[in-house]
């Protein structure tokens, strides 16, 4: 039933749009139709020019700009709206590309790396159930296990750091702090945020891994604990400063009347204000599991880059590879089947955050819509 | 605006406006001293309140009896609100704001070192001029104060400890919310969201959730401003109820409001200055100020 | 009910018991600073504090400090101290109790006693259930001091009693070797039992109850906060300290000190000398060069942002002008704000990948410039729909409405009211977009990448570089589709070389510390405009 009235308006707003579209050919001149027309249609040739890797594709996209800018001085309205509306267009096809490339390029591993399992042949699978990875000797086989429990293992931890501390210091900074504090620390949280993870990584690299080598007697450089560590102090500022928004946000009257019936500030802050900014907040915690997820560049610089489990598997203290590092790593030798694995990294990283990023705006819609929009 | 206007009732040849004189200064503080039996609530004295460099209140001084209903009005912007809101310190809050002089409390000062804000405010109610219920439960909504207190213990270590204390719980969410009027519409449904209600019954919910902290003073800033005649007179009628038992100082800028519930009313001018303080019925019949008659009488304002 | 709870509306002054309380804040704050510089090796565990070795001494403020506690919890109960405690301490503090008293008990049972598997988990279960009973049975003053001063004192204890010497190490046994050593235990220990007693003392000192909570609560929120902000200031400090030297290495002032740099406009050439010469940004690597810089890659992180606000600015914000002003908000909106919301959390290095695997056999088959620029592009794109998106929506409605009430098109109200007036939104947005990518190291890594060590030759001249050509596709640019270095890459160079490669450069390391600093500089500096615009622009829009 919802499915049938679902597709009664799509058809309606199809037939919506066709005849929207006849209106609009109707009512506009031609010579502007034309304009329009040639403008699509040589913009239409260049974009297939350029995926087909042609050289001529300048060619109509130089005829795209003359008309464009024809159409700019004669019919200002009408080209600007087409302009926008290519915009718009070309942004949805960057992603679409995106996603199509990344998954295109990881197909062929995927197929090398099939397992049997009941009698069904399922592509892929044997990259998660056995934890080898070797591009080197025969059998060759590209493993996802052990750069997932890298991954997973440095977003542990610097979830572990960056969320407590990130909404405690956002709490500090938007109920407890004096103005004047919150008027210096604020901007200078968000600078911070900028610092460059490189920047982070060379810190790390050069100073706390051999000082954590030296206090844990390990052998060598590079642990998950410090990795996370690191990018959980990366992704510290930008936790305090979203999650700071989102409690900013919630309404003065609720906190007031918390206190006007005689609560301490702290049991304002934990049981109404807290409680009300919840979704803003956990879109704060979760874009900062985003960042440690897929950061790659501190990762890369302090592990080590050998593709396979630590032992045990809860062994913080040695730091082998994580997604990101991996193909940071090896893109540079890797080609066919090697370099296809990197972008099956590629794609558990891009559809993990995407699931988060996903996650975390519905979680926010759900409250807006159960609070009125008033939080 | 039609201050020349002579009222022959009154001999108030001196608009309050003049700056300087004994006399003008003298017949304030006359307008506005205000005889009644039974005890001092607050007293207020030489209260001044700056907003930076803005001076809201100027020098206020009024007692507020126990047990008896007290209606602020005045012309929009004329510190009545920040009246109410320096006698339980909500205005502390306010980071610009600064205030001089005294408020007590049955004869403590609220304003020195070492009061404790959690203990006034908890005697000390408020309801404010919008509904501002939490987003929880109608119960929850309720219980919120005596919970935080620690006068009711619902906690979960609290039940596994068979010292749960849901009856009180239940007894204390009917009591408030018969005081409020507001049990025969809600009784069903305790456990629904208090933002389901509609505005009505959202502050009637803020006066129960007031009245359950069990306060001996209730402020409430024009607490039917954004109500509907129905729920607005179910409010009134709330209000004289609720003087029996306490002490409720009210903001509001409608007179005939003031005149229906109120026992004394004191009338704030532009300026952030209180004109006159006196017996309803005196006040709004007999004003002694030619500028509170000209108010009263809605020539400005 | 039974009337509510009454305490004292005005609080005395301080009594001698809130100054009992107060001095155990003190001394744990003490011990905490102590375990801190215990930590960073500014005191060593083997020498000695004020005369007296440094292990006993921590294990003899650590016994003072949890007797101080439970002697105070236990008085307030008995009366002496005049509290305001709860029935009980709470669930939070319950569950930490049990959890520390898990840990104790697992580890005095397998360390100590040496029992097995499942003795220690049978320890650790009866201390855990043990410290749970504590925390909640007895009263909340009781409640939440006692399981943290017992286990400050036991501490303590063991710290005094010699049973772990400064030099003392636990292999963990695990098959790739690492070790817990009491050079790192020692401090992470005492400052963890300066926390626990501190939050009790705190909240003994607020008198238990909502007032304590909150004094005990502010307490860590406030060290928080101060640990966040000195952290990350220490951070840029010190990497400000390393590289000032490395920067300012041969810096001098004057007239015609600098190179020379040639302006060509319409023909007409003007070649003039800088009268400052910073050997380091001006300089390329070379055999000849007296000092050596990065030049190059600070030019090649500038066209980097130039190429990419180019192509990602006036696609950005004319999507956002389609979506807010055109389109009718439903459904397809919806999609693209969710999907430009998923683009711009997308990892870095998935855009790398993607230009790798789409813009680099457009371009010539090899790394170059261009790529470069198309991926920050694509990077910056969703983040300049979304800010320019957030800023056309705050446009008033009654703006576009006044405007089409004078007759006026739809375009000319965008053009002449709501571009204006989102400007602020989009500039600022841009800025700080711009300041992620320019420190962005993982996309150009897979699309530009360059050397190690760059020669000045090599510096991008990309405006002198374009040049008509007789085959398709008529106009080329060599500088655009070559490989070219930029400051980030340049830094992971340099890490990744290690120390062996040091090349010309002399000191490599102050060379590296350096190139981090100019980064850091250029990143920072981006943001730190955008945000001074942003608040200029809010406080402009607030007062009006």
């Amino acid at each position: 039933m919802a499915q049938a009235t679902s597709e009664d308006t799509d058809a309606e707003a199809l037939g919506h749009l066709v005849r929207r579209f006849r209106n609009f050919v109707d009512e506009t001149d031609r010579e502007a139709l034309a304009v329009v027309g040639v403008m699509t249609a040589a913009l239409l040739t260049a974009f297939v020019g350029f995926l087909a890797v042609s050289s001529y594709t300048i060619v109509p996209f130089a005829v795209f700009l003359v008309t464009a800018s024809y159409g700019w001085l004669r019919h200002q309205g009408l080209t600007a709206r087409l302009l926008t509306l290519t915009m718009t267009v070309s942004t949805i096809l960057i992603l679409i590309l995106i996603t199509a490339f990344i998954f295109v390029e990881a197909v062929p591993v995927v197929f090398y790396e099939s397992a049997t399992v009941f009698g069904i042949e399922i592509p892929g699978l044997r990259m998660f159930i056995q934890p080898e990875w070797d591009a080197v000797s025969s059998p060759i086989r590209y493993s996802m296990v052990p750069m997932i429990h890298g991954t997973v293992m440095v977003t542990l931890v610097a979830t572990a750091v960056a969320a407590p501390l990130g909404v405690a210091a956002a709490l500090f900074l938007s109920e407890i702090a004096p103005r004047t504090v919150r008027e210096l620390v604020k901007p200078g949280v968000e600078i911070l945020a900028g610092i460059p993870s490189i920047v982070y990584g060379f810190i790390g690299f050069t100073v706390l891994s051999p000082w954590a080598s030296d206090q844990f007697n390990i052998l060598g450089q590079g642990t998950y604990l410090f990795v996370g560590v690191v990018v959980g102090l990366m992704a510290l500022p930008t936790v305090v400063s979203v999650a700071e928004d989102a409690l900013n946000s919630v309404p003065e009257s609720m906190k007031s009347g918390s206190l006007a019936v005689g609560t301490t500030d702290w049991q304002t802050m934990t049981s109404i204000t807290l409680p009300a900014a919840f979704s803003g907040v956990s879109a704060a915690v979760l874009l900062g599991v985003g960042r440690a997820i897929g950061e790659t560049m501190a990762a890369t610089v302090m592990l080590r880059g050998v593709p396979k489990l630590t032992d045990p598997l809860y062994n913080v203290f040695y730091g082998q590879e994580t997604l990101t590092s991996l193909i940071a790593r090896n893109y540079g030798e890797a080609d066919g089947l090697q370099m296809d694995a990197l972008f099956v990294a590629g794609v558990i990283l891009f559809v993990t955050v995407l699931v988060i990023s996903v996650g975390s705006q519905y979680v926010e819609w759900r409250m807006r819509k159960k609070f009125g929009g008033d939080v | 605006m039609s201050e020349t206007k002579q009222n022959p009732r009154k001999d108030t040849t001196q608009p309050l406006q003049t700056t300087s004189g004994e006399s003008e200064e003298k017949l304030r503080s006359e307008w506005t001293e205000y005889e009644f039996d039974g005890r001092t609530k607050l007293a207020v004295e030489d209260l001044d309140v700056y907003y930076g460099d803005d001076h809201a209140l100027k020098s206020v001084s009024m007692d507020i009896p126990e047990q008896s209903v007290t209606a602020l009005i005045g012309p929009s912007g004329c510190g009545k609100s920040t009246f109410l809101r320096c006698l339980n310190r909500m205005n502390d809050r306010i980071n610009s704001a600064r205030v001089d002089g005294s408020v007590a409390f049955d004869g403590k000062e609220i304003y020195q070192d070492g009061v404790d804000l959690v203990e006034l405010r908890k005697r000390v109610g408020m309801v404010f001029q919008s509904p501002n219920p939490f987003p929880k439960s109608i119960r929850a909504n309720i219980s919120y104060g005596p919970r935080k207190h620690g006068d009711i213990d619902t906690s979960l270590l609290a039940k596994v400890f068979g010292r749960s204390d849901e009856d009180a719980e239940e007894r204390l969410v009917e009591r408030s919310l018969r005081q409020a009027a507001l049990w025969e519409e809600v009784s069903d449904r305790l456990d629904d969201n208090a933002l389901g209600l509609s505005g009505g019954q959202q502050q009637r919910l803020c006066i129960a959730r007031a009245l359950a902290t069990d306060p001996e003073v209730l402020l409430m800033d024009e607490p039917a401003s954004a109500l509907d005649p129905i729920a607005t007179a179910k409010i009134e009628e709330l209000i004289h109820d609720l003087a029996e038992d306490y002490t409720v100082v009210i903001v509001t800028h409608n007179m005939q409001q003031a005149a229906r519930i109120s026992d004394q009313t004191a009338v704030f001018l532009t300026g952030g200055e209180l004109a006159e303080y006196g017996d309803t019925d005196q006040v709004f019949e007999d004003p002694q100020s030619q500028r509170v008659d000209d108010y009263i009488s809605g020539k400005f304002g | 009910m039974a009337g509510a709870t009454r305490t004292r509306l005005v609080r005395e002054d301080t009594s001698g018991a809130d100054a009992v309380a107060a001095l155990a804040v003190g001394v744990a704050s003490v011990l905490f600073g102590l375990g801190l510089a215990a930590m960073f090796e500014v005191v060593g565990l083997t020498g000695t504090l004020a005369g007296v070795p440094t292990l006993p001494l921590l294990g003899g403020l650590l016994l003072v400090q949890g007797v101080a506690v439970v002697v105070f919890g236990v008085g307030s109960r008995f009366g002496a101290v005049e509290t305001n405690p709860r029935p009980d301490a709470g669930i939070v503090a319950a569950v930490a109790f049990t959890l520390i008293w898990l840990v104790v008990g697992g580890l005095v049972a397998s360390q100590v006693l040496g029992l097995g598997l499942a003795g220690w988990l049978l320890g650790a279960i009866l201390t855990g259930a043990a410290g749970f009973a504590a925390t909640v049975l007895p009263r909340e003053d009781v409640g939440s001091t006692l399981p943290a001063g017992v286990v400050t004192a036991l501490v303590g204890l063991v710290f005094l009693s010699g049973y772990i010497a400064p030099t003392s190490v636990w292999d963990l046994g695990w098959e790739q070797k690492a070790s817990l050593t009491a050079e790192f235990m020692v401090p992470v220990v005492t400052v963890f039992c300066a926390l626990l007693t501190g939050w009790a003392a705190a909240k003994a000192y607020g008198g238990f109850g909502a007032r304590g909570r909150r004094v005990g609560a502010y307490l860590l929120v406030y060290l928080n906060a101060a640990a966040i902000v000195g952290v990350l200031f220490a951070l840029v400090a010190f990497t400000v300290f390393k590289g000032v030297p490395g920067l300012f290495r041969g810096l001098t002032f004057g007239p015609g000190v600098g190179p020379e740099s040639t302006v060509a406009l319409f023909g007409a050439s003007v070649t003039f000398s800088w009268p400052v010469y910073l050997p380091f940004a001006m300089n390329g690597v070379g055999l000849l060069n007296d000092l050596n810089g990065v030049l190059p890659a600070i030019v090649g992180t500038f066209w980097l942002v130039v190429g990419a606000v180019l192509f990602a600015v006036p696609l950005g914000v004319g999507a956002a002008i389609f979506l807010t002003e055109y389109a009718e908000r439903g459904r397809f909106t919806q999609v693209v704000e969710v999907a430009t919301n998923g683009l711009w959390s997308t990892p870095s290095i998935v855009f790398g990948l993607f230009g790798f695997a789409f813009l680099i056999p457009r371009f010539g088959n090899g790394k170059s410039l261009l790529a470069g620029m198309l991926t920050l592009g694509f990077m910056l794109l969703p983040l300049v729909v979304i800010t320019s998106r957030e800023a056309m929506l705050s446009v008033p409605d009654e703006y576009r409405d006044a405007s089409a009430a004078l007759g006026v098109t739809k375009w000319q109200t965008i053009r002449s009211v709501v571009l204006p007036a989102a400007l602020p939104g989009v500039v600022t947005g841009t800025i700080l977009g711009v300041g992620r990518i320019a420190g962005e190291t993982a996309p150009i890594l897979l699309t530009m990448a360059g050397g190690v060590f760059v020669p000045g030759s090599q510096t991008a001249d990309v405006i002198g570089g374009f040049q008509f050509t007789a085959a398709p596709p008529f106009v080329s640019n060599p500088e655009l589709l070559q490989a070219t270095s930029a400051l980030p890459y340049q830094l992971y160079a340099l890490i990744t070389a290690g120390v062996g490669a040091s090349g010309n450069v002399g000191n490599p390391d102050q060379f590296r510390w350096a190139t981090a600093l100019i980064l850091l500089l250029v990143v920072l500096s981006f943001y730190a405009v955008g945000i001074v615009t942003r608040y200029y622009f809010r406080r402009k829009l607030d007062y009006e």
